[in-house]
């Protein structure tokens, strides 16, 4: 390969690395600005265990058993959050509230999802009725 | 080199001395909290070590530093389940980085970090949709992707400094 080629093979990675960098940081903040609606499933092992709607929803606790290790989650002022976790990383603990539709509550070790149902929030409507 | 089949004594030394203190940065890595409150962001400091081999060894011997430090790190972090996840990401960074080399000289390394930590952590998002059994997981691939541009650069550059003083090999 001559010195040339390499160096434009060099250039067009580089390139290629700041596209991947800024697409990835718009699409970050598109999901994090991202309204949603309120509409929460909880997924175990994948099957939707809860549908619940967070308006309406009282104050409580839900307990979420997989393999024998438990998950707490808590519904407090109509918003919802893992409270208790017997996992080894506690990421869905220190996730805290469920905000935006882009980010889960994710417990991976205990396959245990917390996320905002899909299609009930503006953004994904305005999607469908422009594709109609 | 003698004998391209055999792997001589002082190869396998280097090798079993960079897979040991890549596992001492790994287990010290654990030490520091994590800010990021998403599944599968770090920064992988242990990785300047993976692609100082990329560089410098085989791509066998490469396989092999990395399944040693993946099953070494997983036992001692405690957290062996999470295997799965650095071993598809481990993987297909690793593909990925052998493949780049050939593109990228190794005054660049910090490019191919980064490409390499994006395809570590488009590997362990792959794995996290099998293992949820949803696809829903895949809305973290987008802060993956972001988070892997910064720590690829970061252990990128590191691994460059570190080369730069390194004395000159064979």
């Amino acid at each position: 390969m001559t010195a040339e080629s390499k160096a434009k093979k060099q250039r067009a990675a580089l390139i290629a690395a700041a596209v991947l960098f800024i697409v990835s940081a718009v699409w970050c903040g598109y999901l994090l600005f991202r309204q949603s609606g309120r509409q929460v499933e909880i997924i175990s092992d994948g099957r939707v265990l809860y549908t619940l709607d967070l308006d309406r929803e009282a104050d409580r606790e839900i307990t979420v058993e997989y393999e024998g290790r438990k998950n707490v989650i808590a519904i407090e002022d109509h918003d919802i959050f893992m409270k208790e976790a017997e996992c080894p990383d506690h990421t869905c603990i220190k996730t805290g509230r469920l905000g935006s539709a882009g980010v889960p509550i994710v417990c991976l070790p205990n396959k245990l999802m917390i996320r905002f149902k899909a299609g009930t929030d503006s953004a994904e409507n305005g999607g469908v009725d422009a594709a109609a | 080199m003698r004998q391209r089949k055999k792997i001589d004594t002082r190869r396998l030394t280097r090798l079993a001395l960079l897979t040991a203190a890549a596992l001492i940065i790994f287990v010290i890595e654990l030490q520091i909290p994590n800010p990021v409150p998403i599944p599968g962001i770090k920064l992988g400091l242990a990785n300047i070590i993976t692609v100082y081999a990329v560089y410098h060894f085989k791509p066998a011997e490469v396989v092999m530093l990395l399944l040693v430090r993946i099953f070494f790190g997983s036992v001692y972090g405690g957290n062996v389940s999470a295997m799965i996840f650095s071993l598809s990401g481990g993987l297909l960074c690793l593909a990925g980085m052998l493949l780049l080399k050939r593109m990228i000289d190794e005054d660049h390394i910090w490019l191919a970090s980064v490409f390499g930590a994006v395809l570590h952590n488009l590997g362990q998002t792959v794995a996290a949709v099998f293992v949820m059994k949803t696809l829903a997981v895949m809305g973290y691939l987008p802060f993956l992707i972001f988070a892997g541009c910064i720590a690829g650069a970061f252990t990128g550059f590191s691994a460059q400094l570190i080369i730069r003083r390194l004395p000159k090999e064979k």
